[in-house]
């Protein structure tokens, strides 16, 4: 008889094992875990109380009663912190004070959920042993662990939502600046070119001047309007992938950059690697144009590089420019950062460069010294 | 009350006297003669707050009827309610002020024969908890066909429950006396109220093995209700009776389907009974409920007609230990009620519970 119990008491534990595990929205977690230990144990009531430094809240309570938003008083703290798996209270007076239902006299068997908080059971009767909880204890565990997946899970799930709003307002935003914008720039552009041309003479030399700066400042932000677009389509549209030959893309990309004559741009021997030909070159052009932009050296050296380092290969383009104080570091790759007033800058190249590293998986980060120079160091995924 | 007119007037004018201004609830066996939707119409007519519902037999004092209409005054109702689409869990539990220090009782009649009844209840509780008890059966045709069979003021419904909640105290036995003949067994697969697999096998090939040698019969292509009426299975739970569900036939697949729905991983029994065990399971219920209760002006069964079925003649006996406890200790009670398909309450206050093949003695004061 004593074994037969052993074995019912063995698949009690199963049943209420298998009931964990089985949703991923906490609710629904709690309702099928927590309503069967209730039917199958003849309980009255189940509820789980979160804490935090200052207050306790419930955060599911079968039955439904009055939410709990209790101050964690030293009273509580006294009674909860001593527990380091479970206890049973038979006096629930100071329990009833955090229990969202009306309990006056019965029994209260408490279990530490860690994290996720403290998990109540109460009966009006007197059928909690002390034996039943530590069998429930490793149930417990686990069952704490399915709530922490639970908040895992729906704090992915608003991550997701709110990536996807984002995204999509970037995506409007992008649209408007494609549509509303460049349509009165190159309004504008088109009209001080009739300007300059048709009243050139009452305009004068002062007048023409004046038309150029405008012009110039048109040709300005269209070169940031592109950007802002480049930067909100990376990653939208899937692009196919195929071997790259990073040696020849760099080869061409050099001579497409404007390079003064007194710097000197060595590139070394690179790898070839799976990627998109446009996104890599973007990639490496944006680094080498900053690199000739903020080079204040009469000698400029600008060296581009590669090490292989197992998985990924590491990639850095070394400059002997300016240099760039620490403080910056984090906040260079912030979308129109600058760090000087530079006209000729939009603020948003190394935006798109830590774009595309982020969307080939790999890591960006730089060293550098002021007056020195810098690297920038990136990986790729081989 | 017990009425056995035919004429809805006649019917209507009796429930009237008897209640005044209380609610009713209404039980009908369900071939008496009368048209249902037309006792419906003059009951709202003469003002009439009424639930009530279809059995295939309802119970007076001593007595058990097929035909005839068994009323029970609600005192003290103060909230009437009709939930519909039971089977698809798309409703709302009506929200329900108790008072403090006060003791409630609601009773429930529901569609024995739709889907996910263990959801209702399982809502019942999560909203009202332990501010009431709780006392009900399942309605329905001993045909097995689902139709029509709970009602209220606004109508006869399928795949419904109606309610009442009362301010009245009541007590409530409940048991079965149904013994463990094989298991534990877990229902490793489950689908509503079919038993797809017990133990990783197939379920009737588990279940015909205990209950052909327990039995000493051999089941057949068209035996197989004759025998399992008497080997129910029974789930278990600590400390108290098991909650017994009735296998009814073998489906195509060779699955069981039962009374009353099952779940993944439950562990379960098999079960058998005889006169001597469920007569006095019967008394005992009986005896629970009169031990706590004080002055009770009615008593309310709800019996399963599985009970019947399985007793048949000896029935009689059942019903007789359980009117003759109450009539030595309280002897003015009414005794009426309904043999049910399903019968409802919680065992010790706690979480409510759908059983078959279970009698249930409601004390009100």
């Amino acid at each position: 008889m004593k074994i037969e119990n052993h074995i019912l008491g063995i698949l009690q534990l199963y049943e209420y094992g298998m009931a964990i595990g089985k949703s991923l929205d906490y609710k629904e977690s709690c309702d099928l875990f927590l309503k069967l230990i209730l039917k199958r144990k003849n309980l009255n009531a189940a509820w789980i109380l979160e804490t935090d430094d200052n207050k306790m809240s419930s955060t599911y309570s079968i039955p439904f009663g009055e939410k709990v938003e209790e101050a964690y008083s030293s009273e509580f703290y006294k009674i909860l912190n001593d527990i380091k798996d479970w206890t049973l209270l038979d006096n629930t007076t100071i329990i009833s004070k955090i229990a969202p239902i009306t309990i006056t006299n019965g029994y209260v068997a408490i279990f530490n959920l860690k994290e996720q908080g403290y998990l109540f059971l109460y009966s009006k009767k007197q059928n909690i042993t002390t034996k039943d909880l530590s069998q429930l204890q490793p149930v417990i565990n686990k069952f704490s662990i399915n709530l922490k997946a639970c908040k895992a899970f729906r704090e992915q799930q608003n991550l997701l939502h709110n990536l996807e709003v984002q995204n999509q307002e970037l995506s409007d935003y992008a649209h408007m600046v494609s549509h509303d914008l460049k349509s009165p720039l190159r309004s504008i552009d088109t009209l001080t070119t009739w300007l300059k041309d048709d009243y050139s003479e009452k305009l004068g030399d002062s007048g023409a001047k004046q038309i150029s700066t405008i012009r110039d400042s048109v040709e300005k932000m269209d070169t940031l309007i592109n950007g802002i677009l480049e930067y909100s389509t990376i990653g939208k549209n899937k692009v196919s992938t195929y071997k790259v030959n990073l040696n020849l893309l760099l080869k061409d990309l050099i001579k497409m950059i404007q390079i003064p004559d007194n710097i000197e741009v060595i590139v070394k021997e690179l790898p070839v690697i799976i990627g998109d030909k446009y996104r890599l070159q973007q990639l490496f052009q944006n680094l080498i144009s900053n690199a000739v932009a903020y080079n204040d050296k009469a000698q400029g050296k600008i060296i581009v590089g590669c090490e292989d380092r197992g998985d990924t290969y590491e990639f850095y383009v070394k400059d002997n420019g300016k240099g760039i104080d620490k403080v910056y570091f984090d906040k260079i790759f912030r979308a129109f950062e600058k760090l000087e007033n530079n006209a000729e800058s939009t603020g948003i190249g190394l935006s798109i460069v830590k774009k595309i590293v982020d969307l080939y998986g790999g890591r960006i980060w730089l060293e550098s010294q002021v007056s020195e120079g810098t690297t920038f160091y990136f990986t790729l995924k081989k | 009350m017990l009425i056995t007119s035919k004429n809805c007037s006649e019917i209507v004018t009796a429930i009237s006297n008897h209640v005044g201004q209380n609610a009713v609830l209404i039980s009908v066996g369900e071939h008496t003669e009368i048209d249902i939707n037309i006792l419906l119409s003059e009951l709202n007519e003469a003002g009439l707050k009424f639930i009530g519902g279809l059995f295939p037999k309802v119970i007076h004092g001593n007595t058990i009827l097929e035909k005839g209409i068994v009323i029970n005054t609600l005192n003290n109702a103060e909230s009437l309610f009709l939930i519909k689409n039971i089977s698809d869990k798309n409703y709302t539990i009506p929200k329900f002020n108790f008072k403090k220090d006060k003791d409630y009782s609601l009773f429930t009649y529901v569609d024995g024969l739709t889907s996910n009844i263990s959801h209702y209840l399982s809502e019942l509780y999560q909203n009202y908890g332990m501010q009431t008890n709780y006392f009900g059966g399942g309605a329905g045709s001993l045909s097995l066909q689902q139709k029509p069979c709970v009602f209220s003021n606004e109508g006869i419904y399928q795949d419904a429950a109606v309610g009442c909640i009362m301010q009245m105290a009541s007590k409530i036995g409940v048991r079965h006396g149904w013994k463990k003949v094989g298991g534990p067994f877990i229902v490793t697969k489950a689908e509503g109220n079919v038993i797809k697999e017990l133990n990783w096998k197939n379920p009737f090939n588990v279940y015909k093995t205990i209950v052909e040698k327990h039995s000493g019969k051999r089941f057949t292509d068209d035996n197989f209700f004759d025998i399992a009426k008497g080997y129910p299975f029974g789930i278990l739970k600590e400390d108290a009776e098991c909650i017994v569900r009735d296998p009814l036939m073998v489906n195509e697949n060779v699955e069981l389907v039962c009374v009353g729905e099952l779940e993944d991983n439950m562990v379960v029994d098999i079960l058998n009974g005889n006169e001597v065990s469920l007569i006095e399971a019967a008394k005992t219920a009986t005896e629970e409920s009169i031990n706590q209760a004080s002055s009770p002006r009615k008593a309310i069964l709800i019996d399963c007609i599985s009970r019947i079925l399985f007793l048949e003649d000896n029935f009689d006996k059942e019903l007789n230990a359980i009117t003759n406890t109450i009539k030595t200790r309280f002897p003015d009670v009414s005794i009426g009620g309904a043999l049910t398909l399903g019968e409802i309450s919680s065992y010790g206050e706690g979480f409510l519970e759908f059983y078959n093949k279970t009698v249930v003695v409601g004390l009100f004061e």
